[in-house]
């Protein structure tokens, strides 16, 4: 250790006076290296002299901006994010689907493959949603083939105001995107950086952009898009950029939006694409499970289970609710090892296996997916359990009102209390009320069946002012909330007036929700086409571009394509097979 | 007479608000929620915090929870090793990309297993540029710094940040919870009570602490008794009393009565809104068959929406009491 620190003592010097070589150039368009996580492993394992080299250079950058250089030798064990700490070491514990990550590394190898000249792909495009490993993919990817990842890492801007106040003395403000722009610009000129050219050995580097700034408004998309497009012609050095999806109902949202629209154009100027899914169960599980043996924490497989599929394919979130559910009180260890006899296996939905009747107790305080903490309480609503024997009529009230409307007392705590315990936002509870309580209306009974959807509708138009924005906790817009959820529920549970003997049904996530993304998608595509064919002009509604302007091209391109292209009869079929796609949309 | 209660009140040390004075400093003392709060605990004692998001509707303990939490964890090192940024403060991406990142690399010794805390209250009222901008920084400095976000709704924080921290939900405390803590303070401030008044502020407060603990103080400063009568004047709600006989005489099919009763609180000055607000919670409430529950809340709601829409008029308010009664009608037996 002491020659490890003497060596990065010289090196320091070294580094100190190369950078005063190259004072002239902005300390912002040095990419430096940060990848403390890549250093640990280093150090952790004898590194070669390359490995040594470049861990004095983080060193250095880790002294410059204030960090503990010791810190990293002695961290006790448990001192770490579970996240960084089971990193992934190799390939198997990479949780990602094995394709994907072929397809990663053979980008890398193709791209790094100085031998043969000219038409290489230097840009890979990674995306998907958060947590999926796509920057874990990459360094990982990296270090098995010794690579060097050099990271792009903007330099602390000026505040506004404190800009405003010392305008007088230079100090300029510089947005993200003008440093950004800068970067770039200097990469296409000079390369990666002098440190590299300094050391003498040529490792081979590649270049990962995950920040990428931030544009808002039309004007900073358009600059950020054209900035990318620069990058993706010109650059010489195997760059990978990651790009988060949003696919959730945000989607209408600025900021994704333009993610959007710069990662179709990072395509059409020719970068590779590699899509992640969300990760599978198993595989969380998998990973789980292997941290809980490395942690000698005792997690039943059942809690695994129920975390991996409450992280909803994200599997830094589930580490990291991991790490939070093993800090385990002693007073709760009697409540978690007892689950419920009976009701722990597990049924298959369409698409995800949804549990309905664990203990809510603990777990549906955690996890991302808040649909699952509903379960218990949907399964409560509607299985309608009431009280059959030694019914005692208490209140003066219900002896008032007429047999048809009377009802037997419910076997629960009061519908609203249920729901407030399961975390369950109004406009969900009615979403899969509505998907599944056919399924436990008793056969014929019609009627039950009308009373049902009438209050299920009713609710429905209470929550309608709330579906579109974002509610608040405003007093005001509290009402129509609880009201709309306490007619639903109240609804389900009148309504359904003989509920069906207590089969298993599988609770199932709403149709809706599908038809809602797949509307959005449509949405999205719509978008991008008039983007193609217009750069310039932008059609304001989307109702018009579906209707006229998308027919039109088509129609258009129909007649062109069997005169241009007369060969290619799968071109047509394609284009049909779009158009009926698009009629499909139009019915909705 | 504000002026004589608060030069009263000084003599008892600051004229605190009891929000702040009876504020727990320690974990172990946090009311409600007590599996979450449970696992803060061993927080507070192992180190090692991860990222966490608390979210849960206001009043649950969030803040207190997280600021416990952060004295228990740095002790004296809190004022250096903490930073505390809440909507007041200005959160633009600028700041995030400056002030948090130089607290971020700042350099503090601090003992193994702890690290500095980035305390960011009410994180859905945050930019998602500015969310963005801390995305970043929260990876890369996770090793020294880390980060606690409140929210109210925790969708309002964008998926890379959720996905990088652990989730912690808080729900509603209960009326027995709120009761406990209220009987602490009155007991330390000696609050003469009786407990009708008590109940009135648990129901103004309807889950909330903070707004319990407000209503107590108000109460206390503005007329040094608290009964029902008091409460209800000082929170200036229709007294739930009132609403409530509105609704049994519904009940009761004397439409007549109901009427008046509404037509008193309409001439008190009570806009609609309020009205109905306290109207849709007694119904809430009430012990009633459940056909007429649901009727009932279905309506209520119906009329809330549209005195939302505009139409704040005392006729819907009356055609409301209408149509509970007709449900009523429909339902009653031969």
């Amino acid at each position: 250790m002491l020659d490890k620190k003497l060596l990065s003592l010289e090196d320091d010097d070294n580094l100190r006076s190369s950078r005063s070589n190259t004072k002239s150039k902005p300390r912002s368009s040095a990419a430096t290296t940060t990848n403390p996580r890549a250093s640990k492993r280093a150090r952790l394992s004898g590194a070669s002299l390359v490995d040594k080299i470049r861990l004095s250079f983080e060193d250095f950058d880790e002294a410059l901006s204030g960090f503990k250089v010791s810190s990293g030798y002695e961290r006790s064990k448990n001192t770490d994010l579970w996240v960084d700490k089971y990193r992934p070491r190799t390939l198997e514990e990479l949780a990602v689907h094995k394709k994907k990550v072929e397809q990663v590394k053979l980008w890398f190898e193709e791209s790094l493959d100085f031998s043969k000249d000219g038409l290489r792909n230097n840009v890979l495009l990674v995306t998907g949603q958060a947590g999926v490993g796509k920057s874990a993919t990459i360094h990982l990817i990296a270090s098995i083939l010794g690579v060097t990842v050099y990271e792009w890492n903007a330099p602390i801007p000026t505040i506004w105001q404190e800009h405003v106040h010392n305008s007088s003395s230079g100090l300029k403000y510089t947005s993200k995107l003008d440093e950004f722009e800068n970067f770039v610009e200097s990469t296409r000129k000079y390369g990666v950086m002098a440190s590299s050219s300094t050391e003498g050995i040529k490792a081979p580097v590649i270049l990962l952009i995950d920040d990428l700034p931030l544009a808002n408004g039309r004007h900073a998309c358009e600059r950020l898009q054209n900035c990318l497009l620069l990058l993706v012609r010109s650059t010489q050095i195997p760059t990978v950029i990651l790009i988060t999806d949003y696919d959730k109902a945000d989607s209408s949202d600025q900021t994704a939006r333009s993610m959007e629209d710069a990662q179709s154009s990072l395509e059409r100027a020719g970068a590779l694409k590699v899509a992640f899914n969300p990760i599978t169960k198993n595989s969380i599980k998998k990973a789980l499970q292997r941290i809980c043996r490395e942690e000698h924490c005792k997690v039943t497989t059942m809690e695994i289970d129920q975390m991996a599929s409450a992280s909803g394919g994200d599997i830094r979130h589930a580490i990291t609710s991991l790490q939070l559910f093993s800090v385990k009180p002693d007073l709760n260890h009697t409540k978690i090892k007892s689950p419920r006899p009976g009701m722990d296996d597990s049924y298959h939905g369409n698409e995800q296996t949804m549990y309905s009747g664990l203990d809510s107790g603990i777990s549906s305080c955690f996890g991302r997916d808040e649909t699952l903490s509903l379960f218990h309480a949907l399964g409560k609503f509607l299985h309608n359990k009431r009280e059959t024997d030694n019914v005692i009529v208490s209140d003066c009230s219900n002896s008032l009102v007429h047999d048809e409307f009377a009802r037997l007392p419910l076997k629960m705590d009061a519908p609203e209390k249920v729901l407030s315990q399961a975390h369950g936002q109004a406009g969900r509870v009615v979403d899969f009320l509505h998907e599944n309580v056919l399924d436990f209306v008793s056969e014929g009974a019609i009627e039950d069946a009308w009373c049902v959807s009438s209050y299920l509708a009713d609710a429905d138009l209470l929550l309608a002012d709330l579906r579109g924005k974002m509610s608040g906790h405003n007093k005001t817009e509290d009402v129509p909330q609880s009201a709309g959820a306490s007619v639903a529920v109240r609804g389900v549970l009148y309504g359904n007036k003989q509920p069906c003997s207590s089969r298993w049904h599988v609770i199932r996530k709403p149709k809706l929700w599908q038809v809602e993304q797949s509307s959005m998608q449509t949405k999205k595509n719509l978008r991008e086409q008039r983007n193609i064919s217009y750069e310039g002009s932008r059609v304001a509604d989307i109702s018009v571009m579906a209707t006229e302007y998308s027919p039109v091209l088509k129609w258009l391109s129909y007649r062109a394509s069997p005169d241009a292209f007369a060969g290619m009869g799968e071109e047509t079929d394609e284009e049909e097979s779009e158009i009926s796609e698009d009629d499909e949309i139009q019915d909705w | 007479m504000a002026a004589s209660s608060s030069s009263t009140s000084s003599d008892g040390g600051y004229n605190n608000p009891w929000v702040e004075k009876y504020r727990p400093s320690k974990v172990v003392d946090i009311v409600g929620n007590e599996d979450a709060v449970s696992r803060l605990q061993v927080i507070a004692r192992d180190g090692n915090m991860p990222n966490l998001i608390l979210s849960g509707p206001p009043g649950t303990g969030k803040t207190t929870s997280i600021l416990a939490l952060a004295h228990e964890l740095l002790g004296p090192n809190y004022k250096e090793a903490v930073l505390e940024l809440n909507a007041s403060d200005d959160r633009g991406i600028d700041v995030v990309r400056n002030k948090i990142k130089m607290f971020a690399q700042k350099k503090v010794t601090l003992p193994p297993g702890r690290h500095k805390v980035v305390i960011l209250d009410e994180a859905d009222s945050m930019t998602s540029g500015a969310q963005q901008a801390l995305r970043r920084t929260i990876e890369i400095y996770s090793n020294s710094t880390r980060f606690a976000l409140a929210c109210n709704t925790s969708s309002k924080i964008i998926e890379p940040i959720q996905s990088r921290c652990a989730l912690v939900r808080f729900s509603r405390l209960s009326d027995q919870q709120i009761l406990g803590r209220l009987l602490v303070v009155v007991e330390a401030e000696n609050v003469p009570y009786v407990p009708e008044g008590l109940e009135a502020i648990i129901f103004t407060a309807d889950g909330d602490m903070r707004q319990a603990l407000n209503n107590l103080q108000a109460t206390f400063s503005g007329f040094r008794f608290v009964n029902q009568e008091n409460v209800f004047k000082v929170c200036d709600q229709p007294h739930p009393l009132h609403v409530k006989n509105i609704v049994r005489n519904v009940l009761e099919s004397k439409f007549d009565d109901a009427c008046h009763g509404l037509k008193q609180l309409y001439d008190l000055g009570y806009s609609p809104t309020d009205i109905i607000t306290t109207l849709f919670r007694i119904i809430k409430n009430y012990d009633m068959a459940e056909y007429l529950k649901l009727e009932f809340m279905k309506e209520t709601g119906f009329a809330h929406m549209r005195i939302c829409d505009g139409v704040g008029s005392y006729l819907q308010l009356c055609g409301l009491l209408a149509k509970l009664s007709i449900a009523r009608e429909t339902a009653k037996a031969p």
